[in-house]
């Protein structure tokens, strides 16, 4: 009886013994899992340490075929965009990116929505260019002379936000965006998502990409277009009412007559949506310890409205009509104009869906310590007949131990016209779609530049909790064979955080 | 000629693709000006192009969306 009652407390001793050994075990293992520095440390964060960009540009552009007056006319624009983007490390794996930015621009060539705001037949209040005309009977204008009105200024405000995941072993990462922009009329709303996947000991990497812009037009007509409906497509009621209107021989015509000004459409815009879809493909490859190269392929889709509601249209087969100085209408097309100004035929009308495929190729080659090769060549078509080329080199050239960095660069572009693109007062008004937009039109262009950055891997010198990680500079002039110059001017800092 | 061109380019990148190069030979391929995306300052550049010519994409820019340009 009692040999049976110790071999009973033997057992138990022996269960708890165990239950215990059991117990140490695994609260060894969770302890070894949470302490083991081999193990934390073999996973590398995406990003080690929040970064902030500070960038800035300031943009010039002058021609002589601005859109908004049908293809002629001055196109002086200026354009400063102050962004910021913040990318912060949410975790070891997930990288959070806030980009928001603005560009406030001038533009002679939107100015000329109305373009007698110069002669103060408007006072220019409000956001609507035609409201409250005081001096109509004065109202002059031109293609070549900037207005003062609302639309001769805008501010362009967005955000951005990108969210990124890696996985464990850094060979997959997931990425989701979305953004919205806005301007006095235009809205956007976009976001996509992306999966890229890394091969062959990351020495292979594909990528694909889906975007989807959910645009919207707060529609602006050229003053003369916007008038004629307001006042009931009477010329002698509203706007039209006090102002002389001339013939092409400079005769004040008949408002009752038969030959009078009207445009060939009253339907100006009946769809406000504008919206873009598109797929993008890449796959990169290193080739050596020297070389890599990638190529990208879009799919992209718009729908909508994708015809500006601002461009002005003129026919060859319609009699031409004018507000303005008589005897400067036979210098109409100089920039000696100042003082008379063509009403318009119709707005640029174009389908309301295009189709684009551009598939571009970059090769980089590491030449030595100081010298890179980093080279470009994008191949362009879409479904409105529009082709390009376009070929980029930029050499980066380091110096004092790779501190500083020069980068000479040099692009290439080329287009032919779109099919529905024609020079001022060349279209038929029996088309279907025109624009006179040369934007749209044949032409090829040369850029040069040249950049420069002082780099900090260490990012010693400090500005309260933030490093200086790297300075840019860029300057490119670019050079349009239509007679459009610009002049672009860059700059961004990169602070990391402490 | 062109034909025997583009072959042997591909003969040349699809050989030499397979020899991987392992991570401690990448000091050259991950200088970040090998990087084979655009920089982020260029992206201002990029924009203006979007606007001033009829093409876009396949550069990390915009394809026509989010501004009314083309």
């Amino acid at each position: 009886m009692v040999a049976k009652q110790v071999e009973a407390v033997d057992v138990i001793k022996m269960k708890k013994q165990f239950i215990l050994l059991v117990i140490s075990c695994i609260a060894f293992n969770v302890l070894f899992a949470q302490v083991d520095p081999a193990q934390s440390s073999y996973k590398k964060k995406v990003l080690e340490t929040a970064e902030v960009d500070f960038l800035m540009s300031y943009y010039t552009q002058d021609g002589k075929h601005a859109s908004v007056t049908g293809g002629i006319g001055n196109e002086k624009l200026t354009d400063m965009t102050p962004t910021i983007v913040v990318t912060i490390p949410l975790n070891v794996d997930d990288v959070l990116t806030v980009d928001a930015g603005i560009s406030a621009y001038t533009s002679a060539s939107s100015s000329n929505l109305d373009p007698f705001d110069a002669s103060g037949a408007s006072n220019g209040e409000g956001s609507d260019d035609d409201d409250r005309r005081v001096f109509a009977s004065d109202a002059k204008g031109s293609p070549w002379v900037e207005s003062s009105g609302a639309s001769s200024k805008d501010v362009w405000t967005s955000i951005n936000a990108n969210y990124s995941h890696s996985s464990d072993d850094r060979n997959s990462i997931w990425t989701a965006n979305v953004g919205f922009a806005s301007e006095y009329d235009y809205s956007s709303i976009g976001f996509g998502g992306g999966f890229t996947k890394l091969f062959n000991e990351k020495n292979t990497e594909f990528g694909i990409k889906g975007q989807v812009y959910i645009d919207s037009w707060n529609p602006r007509y050229p003053t003369e277009l916007d008038s004629y409906l307001e006042a009931g497509q009477n010329l002698n009621n509203g706007f039209f009412a006090d102002i002389d209107i001339l013939n092409q021989s400079g005769d004040i015509i008949d408002k009752d007559g038969v030959q009078v000004w009207s445009p060939l459409n009253t339907t100006l815009l009946n769809d406000k949506s504008r919206n873009s879809y598109s797929v993008s493909f890449s796959f990169s490859q290193i080739l050596s310890k020297n070389a890599q190269f990638s190529i990208f392929f879009d799919l992209v889709q718009q729908k909508g409205w994708l015809a500006n509601p601002m461009q002005r249209v003129y026919f060859a087969d319609r009699s031409n009509y004018y507000v303005g100085n008589a005897s400067s209408i036979d210098n109409y097309t100089s920039p000696r104009n100042t003082d008379v100004f063509q009403l318009a035929d119709d707005l640029e009308r174009l389908p309301t869906s295009r189709f684009k495929i551009p598939i571009g190729a970059r090769l980089n080659y590491f030449i030595n310590e100081s010298v890179s090769l980093r080279t470009y060549y994008r191949y362009y078509f879409d479904d409105w007949g529009i082709k390009s080329h376009t070929v980029n080199l930029e050499v980066p050239i380091k110096f004092a131990d790779g501190k500083f960095t020069l980068y000479p660069n040099y692009r290439f572009y080329n287009q032919n016209a779109a099919d529905y693109f024609a020079p001022f007062e060349s279209h038929s008004s029996s088309s279907k779609f025109y624009t006179s937009d040369y934007d749209l039109s044949k032409f090829d262009s040369h850029q040069y530049g040249l950049g420069f950055k002082y780099t900090d891997i260490f990012a010693r010198l400090k500005v309260f909790k933030l490093g200086l990680k790297s300075v840019d500079l860029r300057y490119s002039i670019y050079n349009r064979s239509d007679g459009l110059d610009s002049n672009i001017v860059s700059a961004g800092i990169k602070f990391v955080l402490d | 000629m062109k034909k025997k061109i583009i072959v042997n380019a591909a003969i040349v990148i699809c050989c030499t693709s397979c020899v991987a190069v392992k991570e401690y030979e990448k000091i050259n391929i991950n200088d970040p000006d090998m990087n084979l995306s655009a920089t982020s300052i260029k992206r201002f550049e990029t924009n203006f192009q979007v606007y001033r010519e009829g093409a876009s994409g396949a550069n990390g820019g915009k394809t026509g969306g989010g501004c009314g340009c083309n």
